[in-house]
């Protein structure tokens, strides 16, 4: 549909709407767009530009007050059906971005950021405070973003980098991958792929990574104050450090502490693996890579989409 | 997990453990590796349940799960709830997370729901339904009502979305049934339960998210 949506968009995207308004500090930006391309930049400016490519049978509309400034087309024969906007915004600018067949992108965010999408990639950089974003058909990924980070997909994958914060993170079908994290709250949970963090693990902290049928691999710094438990079904685990277990029922089922154990490090994987290494390891773990080909490759996940193509 | 002391715990996490019994309890604890885990887990159950509790609902792009949300107080629905668990054993507590959400899911769907009650939230789960989900008419309930949900909406959904939701639904599906056989074969498995239910909750969360599309322009 997507691909649909994108032929049809190069053949009628004929007409360019630029219109720029000024804006209050404390404004937030609402787009809403049924199908093509929303992205957002920043300048140092006290103003909105939005920039569209779209039908001339379209007319985009920005109703701009003190509060809002609302971005919306319309045609003569309903609502619009493939707009491309590139929006231009104050960088603290707060950001409600919501899509059907829609590609989110967003650029040097200092505000909040909520983009959601049914059949579209979101990919943000920056973002403060409560950055949430939403896919159901399309990758999620997030870098240099500070706040309580709320990150969600359905059919794909969520990568995350360089953030801070409250983290969230989950998918139903694919790999999520949290690095250079700083956070003393995070979960993240798939039931069909891997999951990787690799960042703090800070006193009082709370940890939690699962996944039902993947594997888990996580990173420990050294000198870390924590408490881990491990339980899988029918996985192994294994360390880049020496670790001593306590407490140990089986090997599938057992915690261990380390340092004074403040922290709290949950894992859980059904079928697969779970590995602790220390950070900046777990990309180089030369033994786990090996052992674990398709980590990189996504295999199972590819096939999956390679079999939704072959079906359309 | 079969000491004399494991079916009081719940009691002694809720504080409603009589003080006269709680030294003897604590000194169990002590020297009992599985009562001191078992507690841990009841622990978790709560602490994941307060979370759930505490997720705001999403209103941009899932008009249909905001319309209904306007029919609950959101305060109430953020109000932190002291859970108690009076069947104190931990597969009950499990489920009870589950329920919990589920329970949500299906007042939010009701066409005419009123705020959900104290009394609702905090009910106490049925053991004899533990690892069971389809027997669960709590569970088995929410799960109909939001499948007719979709069913209604879904032609007004894309066929790629509606594969895709199918797909993943039966990939928790096989999440869940892979966590009922294990816990079969071994029902005491605190962590099987926490996952059997984990996925439980997913699978509804789901059906919500994709319910609520289909009552949105996709």
């Amino acid at each position: 549909m997507l691909t649909t949506l994108a032929t049809l968009a190069g053949l009628a995207l004929a007409q360019q709407t630029d219109t720029t308004v000024p804006v209050r500090a404390g404004a937030r930006l609402e787009v809403n767009n049924f199908g093509g391309e929303i992205a957002v930049k920043t300048w140092s400016k006290s103003a909105v530009r939005v920039t569209a490519s779209h039908s001339s049978r379209d007319r985009i509309t920005v109703d701009a007050s003190e509060q809002v400034v609302r971005v919306k087309s319309e045609s003569r024969r309903g609502p619009s059906q493939v707009v491309d906007y590139e929006i231009t915004v104050p960088a603290a600018m707060a950001l409600a971005l919501s899509g059907v067949y829609t590609d989110i992108t967003v650029d040097g965010s200092q505000g909040e950021i909520t983009a959601e999408t049914v059949q579209g990639t979101v990919k943000v950089s920056g973002g403060v405070g409560n950055v949430s974003l939403k896919s159901v058909q399309g990758d999620v990924t997030l870098e240099k973003a500070r706040g309580r980070i709320d990150l969600s997909s359905v059919n794909e994958t969520i990568k995350a980098s360089e953030i801070s914060g409250d983290i969230s993170a989950e998918t139903v079908n694919g790999d999520i991958s949290l690095v250079q994290v700083e956070s003393s709250n995070a979960e993240a949970t798939t039931v069909n792929g891997d999951v990787l963090y690799d960042g703090t693990i800070k006193d009082g902290g709370r940890y939690r990574f699962s996944t039902h049928d993947g594997d888990l691999r996580v990173s420990v710094p050294e000198k870390s104050n924590v408490s881990v438990s491990v339980s899988t079904f029918d996985g192994d685990f294994s360390a880049c450090f020496p670790v001593q277990l306590v407490g140990l029922k089986t090997k599938h089922r057992f915690t261990l502490t380390i340092g004074s154990g403040s922290a709290r490090l949950e894992l859980e994987s059904f079928n697969g693996d779970i590995r602790l290494c220390r950070p900046g390891q777990l990309a180089k773990d030369k033994d786990w890579r090996a052992k674990n080909k398709d980590w990189d490759k996504n295999k199972d996940h590819d096939q999956d989409h390679d079999q939704d193509q072959e079906e359309e | 997990m079969s000491d004399n002391w494991t079916n009081r715990l719940s009691e002694y996490l809720d504080g409603d453990l009589p003080a006269s019994e709680r030294p003897a309890l604590e000194a169990h604890l002590q020297g009992c590796g599985d009562c001191r885990a078992t507690l841990e887990q009841l622990r978790r159950v709560v602490a994941r349940a307060q979370a759930l509790d505490d997720r705001p609902p999403t209103t941009d792009l899932w008009p249909a799960i905001a319309r209904h949300v306007g029919v609950v107080s959101l305060d109430a629905r953020r109000a932190r709830r002291r859970l108690s668990f009076t069947v104190p054993q931990l597969a009950a507590a499990a489920v009870a997370l589950t329920l919990l959400s589920g329970g949500s899911a299906w007042l939010l769907h009701r066409p005419s729901a009123g705020p959900p009650s104290q009394t609702t939230a905090t009910r106490s789960p049925d053991l004899k339904y533990v690892g069971t989900y389809e027997a669960n008419p709590k569970y088995a309930a929410a799960v109909a009502s939001l499948e007719r949900v979709l069913a209604q909406g879904r032609s007004r959904l894309d066929t790629a979305t509606v594969r895709v939701i199918e797909k993943n639904l039966g990939i928790i599906d096989r999440a869940i049934r892979d966590a009922q056989s294990a816990l079969a074969a071994d029902p005491a498995n605190s962590y099987l339960n926490l996952h059997l239910a984990q996925e439980m909750r997913r699978k509804l969360e789901l059906l919500r998210q994709a319910a609520a599309l289909a009552g949105a322009r996709t």
